[in-house]
């Protein structure tokens, strides 16, 4: 589980520093950012099916409403940068699926608040 | 990172800066209205002040969120919900300085959004700053690098 959560932690990194860097060079997103987001949002999912494999296993996380919201707004701010990246052909469009990616690793700091057990 | 890539086009549908605010706004949005209900459904007697505040906050966020994907930067309904916004975080900010007894759980704007790294401070600043300029940097021509 902790390998995982590096993995979206690492992952999360790249892919906002990348849309930090395409916004910078005036870049429109294209498949190596897209692919970043899709990587992310891949690893999210995963990340969020372990963690509720291991409630369903009896982990008991003492906030269930907080850390599914949490995890279904990590995926949707992933899933919703790399869409903005994709239909708003600027370098805008690149820094929001940057921005979406960074908060998305706010979120993941939250999380281990929220369940340290989960990643135990 | 190959030179192929294609540099950003200016075509009249592209927003620009604008679609930043926008995706912050949206983000803040869902946020700020996930926090209040939950705190409001778990038990809004605690601290109805600070709950009710957070609503507010996220009942303007949406409505910034709207205004601007609806109407634009340009239309005068988003620059009096962006001010409306400003006020309310200076107010909300001063009153949890001034009076803390009144808010025994924190709420979004609580501190002048110091919970969210000062952004909800920021924000409003920002997109009126980029309101009133007129014309959009999107919409520069681009250095060629």
């Amino acid at each position: 589980m902790s390998v995982l959560s590096i993995v979206v932690a690492v992952l999360c990194g790249v892919t906002a520093l990348l849309g930090l860097y395409y916004a910078l060079r005036e870049l429109n997103a294209d498949l190596v950012l897209l692919g970043a987001s899709a990587l992310l949002a891949v690893a999210w999912f995963v990340l969020g099916s372990a963690l509720a494999l291991r409630d369903l296993a009896g982990g008991d996380p003492p906030d269930r409403i907080t850390l599914y919201g949490y995890l279904l707004t990590a995926l949707v701010l992933v899933v919703g940068g790399g869409w903005m990246g994709l239909f708003e052909r600027s370098r805008w469009g690149s820094l929001v699926a940057g921005l979406g990616a960074l908060v998305s690793a706010v979120l993941l700091m939250r999380l281990h608040q929220i369940w340290p057990g989960g990643f135990a | 990172m190959s030179a192929s890539r294609p540099r950003s086009d200016r075509s009249s549908s592209s927003r620009g800066f604008e679609i930043v605010l926008i995706a912050v706004y949206g983000i803040f949005a869902i946020s700020a209205t996930a926090r209040s209900l939950v705190q409001m459904l778990r038990d809004f007697s605690f601290a109805p002040v600070a709950y009710g505040l957070s609503f507010l906050a996220a009942v303007t966020y949406i409505a910034v969120t709207v205004a601007l994907v609806r109407w634009g930067r340009r239309s005068t309904i988003a620059r009096v919900l962006c001010m409306i916004e400003l006020a309310g975080v200076l107010i909300v900010g001063t009153l949890t300085l001034l009076d803390p007894a009144l808010f025994p759980d924190a709420t979004v704007w609580g501190h002048f959004g110091q919970d969210y790294g000062f952004v909800p401070l920021l924000l409003p600043v920002v997109a009126l700053l980029y309101m009133l300029r007129g014309r959009a940097q999107g919409v520069q021509p681009g250095r060629t690098a």
